[in-house]
């Protein structure tokens, strides 16, 4: 009966979770691949628009720039290596970072 | 001010900054020098069968690639701590391949977990030409046992995916973290011996078992780990026979591909507190008040004892403090602390457990305290205060980054290197020990930034020698400074109890030459070709 329907179901209701909540670490397994809301969330997040780095929302930085820095880390910024954040995943980062709008509560250092 | 002049070249074009490097100790001028008598087919070899093992895209040779691995914090006026390459399995036995090869080549690893070994190192090797053996692709939580309240981590499980595991399952077990939890990893951090502010925070007590790649490839398991059906790998931490877990912490010993750790149990109330001391000089005040708390376990987490001047470094710039060239002093802090809610010394500590036994607790510890001269604080009082509200979270586990604050204090270059020396708990030990770091320190033109990490019995002393990387001048100093802390303080008989590349072998020196002896005869017997960390600990 309805493989082709429950399939169907499936890949509906996963665009409509969209990457989050699909993206959880199951024991045994590694992390899957993050969407760029969730690496912001969870590793740049923590500095910039807190109490740490400057703001990089809605500041539209070129997506290229936003990689280098993150590669080679800045001053008081580490490096993130592509074995912590994927190529894939760092390119859709940046490109998210360039185009977000600013997020009211975050504030620079 | 400096922060304004970069966010205006940036805004001019972010490439600009890329193509000039800035601040990123990137240069194409100097190439990392390969390992001693090793030549470039010798490296090419190596790297080639690398990649037959892991791929081509987790092999990074040239230096460009490799830069992501060559960003540090600590002082290296020369250059000299730099990795030619990097490694990244995904699993075990990829991991055995690369040793194998590396004997093959003596080509030396350098193993980190999650690498963010910041303010020691990063990832950067203690001695040249080796290739970082990064293991954070193996990043697998392999169990957790609710009941037990255990876990067993691949390397590269970071703190912040171990505590969302924990929440997304509904497991009611806390991680502990260092203070820069999101980004470091239980594994890495154990292995160097680190430490945390719940009352598991002395990391490698609370380790279990390991899985541990040798040095000839082969894997050995600790503790129970080893006999076929055991259910206590994780629950029994000696085994039989010699106890080797401490072998291959602070060590170049094997390659820990597997560890047990052990989650405290959330306790139904946690409540923590701040206690604020009016004086620098109420240093041995504190820790006469606050020994018999920790040896009775009344008081049950480890306690930050932060000095004004490192809470005001976390989150302002000096120059808001004091003028720029000006010296840092009394009365200014003082000042400065009292419009952000702080005391000279603010020491953080907390109870866990039920309503009854914390009721039955705190007023004795109130009274103990108020007695040495403190003001004893909660969150009722402390609502909002940025500075209680980080250890608030970090001594209930939480994740955070703001320490990294730290490292915007004096310009904005981002240099820091930690000095912990060890002692004993008493007052007057630490009096001594504050006296002689102040001198050091403004002697060489820096601040007193620093807290006492008060343990069960012992203090570690945390100076973060914070300064300007991107000026000539003051990365010469720090450099200096820093070998000169390290020779007075173990003069004193107060040796570091863990350090960064830029001194492990003049900490190891101070451990005295039979200690080193006996590493060395060790280190010969398992590891013949020297390949795995040459230098780490003053281990060659
Ligand atoms: C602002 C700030 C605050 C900090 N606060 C704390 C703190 O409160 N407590 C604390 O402990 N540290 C602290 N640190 C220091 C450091 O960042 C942490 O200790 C961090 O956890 C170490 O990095 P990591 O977990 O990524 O470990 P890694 O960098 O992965 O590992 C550390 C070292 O252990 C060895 N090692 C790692 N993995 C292996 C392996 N699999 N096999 C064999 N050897 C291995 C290597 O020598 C490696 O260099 C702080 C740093 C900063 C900048
Ligand atoms: C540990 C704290 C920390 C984390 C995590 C962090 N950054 Fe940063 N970042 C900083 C600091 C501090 C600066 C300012 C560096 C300087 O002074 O030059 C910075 C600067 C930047 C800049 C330059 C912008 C400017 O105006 O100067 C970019 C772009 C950037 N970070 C991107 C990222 C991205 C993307 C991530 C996540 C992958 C990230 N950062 C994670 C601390 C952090």
């Amino acid at each position: 009966m309805g493989t082709r329907a429950v399939l169907a179901g499936g890949l509906a209701a996963a665009a409509v979770l969209a990457m989050p909540a699909l993206a959880a670490q199951k024991l045994g397994e590694v992390q899957p691949p993050r969407a760029p809301e969730q690496v912001y969330a969870k590793v740049c997040g923590y500095c910039h628009g807190r109490n740490v780095g400057p703001v990089i929302l809605g500041r539209h930085l070129p997506a290229e720039a936003i990689r280098y820095v993150a590669r080679h880390g800045q001053n008081g910024m580490p490096a993130f290596r592509p074995s912590e954040i994927s190529d894939a995943e760092l390119a859709a980062l940046a490109d998210w970072i360039s185009r977000a709008d600013a997020r009211t509560g975050e504030h620079g250092q | 001010m400096t922060t304004i002049d970069r966010r205006g070249l940036l805004g001019t074009g972010l490439a600009a900054t890329a193509a000039m490097g800035l601040g990123t100790g990137a240069s194409a001028k100097n190439p990392a020098p390969l390992a001693p008598g090793r030549s470039k087919a010798d490296f090419a070899g190596a790297m080639k069968a690398f990649r037959s093992v892991v791929g081509a895209e987790w092999v990074f040779g040239d230096e460009e690639a490799v830069a992501p691995w060559t960003k540090t914090y600590i002082p290296d006026p020369s250059g000299h701590y730099k990795p030619v390459g990097a490694v990244c399995p995904e699993n075990v036995e990829q991991v055995q391949e690369i040793v194998r090869i590396a004997n093959t080549f003596k080509q030396p690893l350098w193993t980190v977990s999650t690498g963010k070994n910041m303010g020691y190192g990063m990832t950067a090797p203690a001695t040249p030409g080796q290739v970082v053996l990064d293991l954070k692709r193996m990043n697998r939580i392999l169990e957790v046992d609710a009941d037990l309240g255990t876990c067993l981590l691949e390397p590269g499980v970071t703190y912040q995916q171990l505590k969302d595991y924990l929440e997304d399952n509904n497991i009611p077990l806390w991680i502990d973290v260092p203070t820069v939890g999101p980004i470091a990893s239980p594994v890495g951090n154990t292995l160097d011996r680190g430490v945390g502010y719940t009352p598991y925070g002395e990391h490698f007590m609370f380790q279990c078992g390991m899985e541990v790649c040798l040095p000839d490839g082969r894997l050995m398991r600790t503790g129970m780990g080893s006999i076929k059906g055991s259910t206590a790998w994780q629950a029994f931490k000696w085994g039989y026979g010699p106890y080797v877990d401490g072998l291959f912490t602070q060590s170049n010993y094997g390659i820990v591909t597997k560890m047990g750790l052990w989650l405290m149990p959330r306790p139904p109330v946690y409540k923590p507190f701040m206690v604020r001391h009016p004086e620098m000089g109420d240093t041995p005040k504190i820790i006469e008040a606050m020994r018999p708390l920790r040896v009775s376990s009344l008081v049950a987490n480890c306690n930050l004892m932060m000095s004004a001047s490192y809470q005001l470094a976390m989150f302002k710039r000096r120059n808001e403090i004091v003028p720029d060239g000006a010296p840092l002093d009394e009365a200014s802090l003082k000042k400065a602390a009292k419009a952000n809610g702080l005391g000279m010394w603010n020491t953080y500590f907390a109870l866990y457990g039920t309503e009854q036994t914390v009721a039955a607790i705190e007023p004795i510890i109130r009274a103990q305290l108020t007695a040495s001269g403190g003001e004893v604080m909660t969150a009722a009082e402390m609502e909002g205060n940025p500075w209680f509200h980080h250890h608030q979270t970090l001594m209930q586990g939480g994740l955070n980054l703001d320490e990294i604050g730290l490292l915007r204090w004096r310009g904005s270059g981002g240099g820091l290197a930690w000095f912990a020396p060890v002692a004993a708990a008493r007052g007057a030990e630490a009096e001594r020990q504050t006296a002689l770091a102040r001198e050091i320190l403004e002697k060489h033109g820096f601040d007193y930034t620093a807290a006492y990490a008060i343990g069960w019995r012992d203090l570690h002393h945390i100076i973060a020698l914070l300064f300007d990387k991107s000026d000539p001048a003051q990365h010469a100093a720090a450099d200096a400074c820093y070998r000169e802390l390290v020779t007075r303080f173990g003069a004193q008989g107060w040796a570091s109890y863990r350090t960064g590349v830029n001194s492990m072998d003049l900490v190891a020196q101070q451990y005295g030459e039979v200690n080193r002896d006996f590493n060395r005869t060790l280190k010969h017997a398992i590891d013949p070709n020297g390949i795995l960390a040459p230098g780490k600990s003053g281990i060659v």
